[in-house]
């Protein structure tokens, strides 16, 4: 599972560099964003534009990491399109992670 | 053109997506997009809980996958030889999977969704479950176009 981060002042993008997200990578995904939140990255923008697939393991593993960060900061997600909006929309949690269309959007939601 | 595809693969997390590309190409020139993406969760949904429930994440074991194509629905029937679901999850179908309060973030699921997303994914949805094999049966009806 490749991710690359980009800094936006105190808002750290994560782009994940997969087509998927499913029950075979979300353990590693889930390290992956752990570690990034524990150096103190709480505010964060996932960038989904490159996931054509997500299953609801690899759903559970972004809930996880917004519970990880807690009250301390926010998650956004952006450029989630396709089956993976449509995931979002089924189970509803995009009552919880607004989906926005570019990265830019979702960089204005998380600024602190 | 009604066709039977029998595929199998090993109770392995890392191979679900080879079952994944493989039906959702037998659908592709069937069914819509949507229709497609939707099947496509519903076979991973369904292999990902007998690997990691059914088998409890035990590798070796067989997980048969037979895709029946007719003219006006695609069939898909996952086959395994694990611990069934239990009963009262195929009965309620976890109902209240997605009922949950998006403010209470401590208590947001990350899980028990499978069989949800299953039933809302496909058009019918049966299963049963004989001493030593279970048997997943999921139909998606092909639109009128």
């Amino acid at each position: 599972m490749t991710l690359n981060d980009t800094a936006h002042g105190d808002v750290l993008v994560v782009h994940v560099e997969d087509s998927r997200i499913d029950a075979a990578r979300a353990p590693e995904f889930k390290t992956a964003m752990t570690e990034r939140i524990d150096r103190g990255h709480v505010r964060l923008v996932l960038d989904l534009s490159k996931v054509d697939f997500v299953d609801s393991s690899g759903l559970g593993a972004i809930v996880s990491c917004l519970k990880r960060i807690g009250p301390r900061g926010n998650l956004a997600v952006a450029g989630a399109k396709g089956a993976v909006a449509k995931l979002f929309a089924l189970t509803r949690m995009d009552r919880v992670f607004p989906l926005h269309a570019s990265v830019d959007d979702a960089l204005k939601s998380v600024a602190g | 053109m009604p066709g039977v595809v029998r595929l199998s693969i090993d109770s392995d997390l890392n191979q679900v997506e080879f079952i994944a590309r493989a039906v959702r190409s037998l659908c592709d020139n069937l069914l819509g997009r949507e229709d497609a993406e939707a099947v496509e969760l519903a076979v991973v949904e369904a292999m990902n809980n007998i690997i990691k429930h059914g088998y409890q994440g035990r590798r070796g074991e067989a997980v048969d996958v037979n895709v029946t194509l007719t003219r006006s629905e695609v069939e898909v029937e996952v086959v395994d030889h694990a611990t069934p679901i239990p009963e009262h999850i195929v009965k309620g179908g976890e109902p209240l999977a997605f009922d949950f309060d998006a403010t209470d973030v401590a208590g947001l699921p990350e899980g028990g969704m499978g069989l949800t997303l299953i039933r809302m994914s496909m058009d019918e949805v049966d299963y049963v479950s004989r001493p030593g094999e279970n048997r997943l049966r999921m139909v998606k009806r092909i639109a009128a176009r």
